[in-house]
């Protein structure tokens, strides 16, 4: 016996609106070495070291790189460990 | 994990340990004024700047600490565990900084970055020194990673 269809009820008023997602940024600087950098991308952002370094060569070649993005509390965490870590990062909204 | 151990000459010992003593007190300074903090909300820039000065303070005694307990010739810095290893590695890019920001804040950063490239001629001998300074530091952070993430300097 097949199942009766139900028609989804859509109440565009109680629909949530998409939080703004906020970056965190991290610009290069000449004082820390790549290594020690991914050091502080895999304990700060839980990245693997292959990920890690990936992004360490975006920072270094492009002089910054997004390396997290999403709602503001967790980027706000983010940029504060990163700074603990000494590293050039800031929150920026993204658009 | 095993002990982390980071060895150096008697000598740099002591001038290292001398050099952390002058620096110590402006770190945490340094340390808050780098930091891009949000003036948009005024609980969290308090909440942040506490939160650096306290580590920049933290950060300065366990410098002065481990030096001061290297022992032997070599010098020996014995580090117990991987967070104890990562906030002295953390420790030590600190005071790289606050020694380019205090000592040396006319050299540029492509000059930093090829810091052995510094003309050292041109340069009087308290900064000379506090470059060298710098970079053993710097070889001492680089030991550091090598035991802990080796994988961190492969290409």
């Amino acid at each position: 016996m097949a199942k009766p269809k139900i028609k989804p009820e859509i109440k565009p008023d109680s629909a949530v609106a998409p939080t703004t997602p906020w970056n965190v940024v991290v610009h290069n600087d000449p004082i820390n070495y790549m290594g020690y950098v991914v050091v502080a991308f895999m304990n700060v952002l839980n990245l693997p070291s292959a990920e890690a370094k990936k992004l360490v060569q975006t920072v270094h070649q492009e002089g910054q790189a997004i390396v997290w993005s999403g709602n503001r509390e967790k980027a706000e965490v983010l940029v504060l460990k990163l700074q603990q870590w000494h590293l050039n990062a800031q929150l920026s909204k993204n658009g | 994990m095993a002990e982390l151990r980071l060895s150096m000459t008697i000598e740099a010992r002591k001038v290292l340990s001398d050099l952390l003593r002058l620096i110590a007190p402006t770190s945490a300074r340094v340390s808050v004024n780098r930091a891009q903090i949000p003036d948009s909300d005024t609980d969290l820039s308090s909440y942040w700047t506490e939160t650096l000065s306290a580590q920049a303070t933290e950060e300065a005694r366990l410098l002065a600490k481990a030096f001061a307990q290297a022992k032997g010739d070599p010098a020996i810095i014995i580090l117990n565990s991987t967070e104890e290893a990562l906030a002295f590695l953390r420790a030590l890019s600190a005071v790289r900084l606050a020694l380019r920001d205090l000592v040396f804040p006319e050299i540029t950063d492509a000059q930093l970055e090829n810091s052995e490239n510094i003309d050292d001629v041109s340069l009087p001998s308290e900064k000379r020194h506090a470059i060298a300074c710098y970079s053993c530091f710097g070889l001492l952070q680089q030991s550091l990673i090598l035991q802990i993430e080796p994988e961190a300097f492969d290409s």
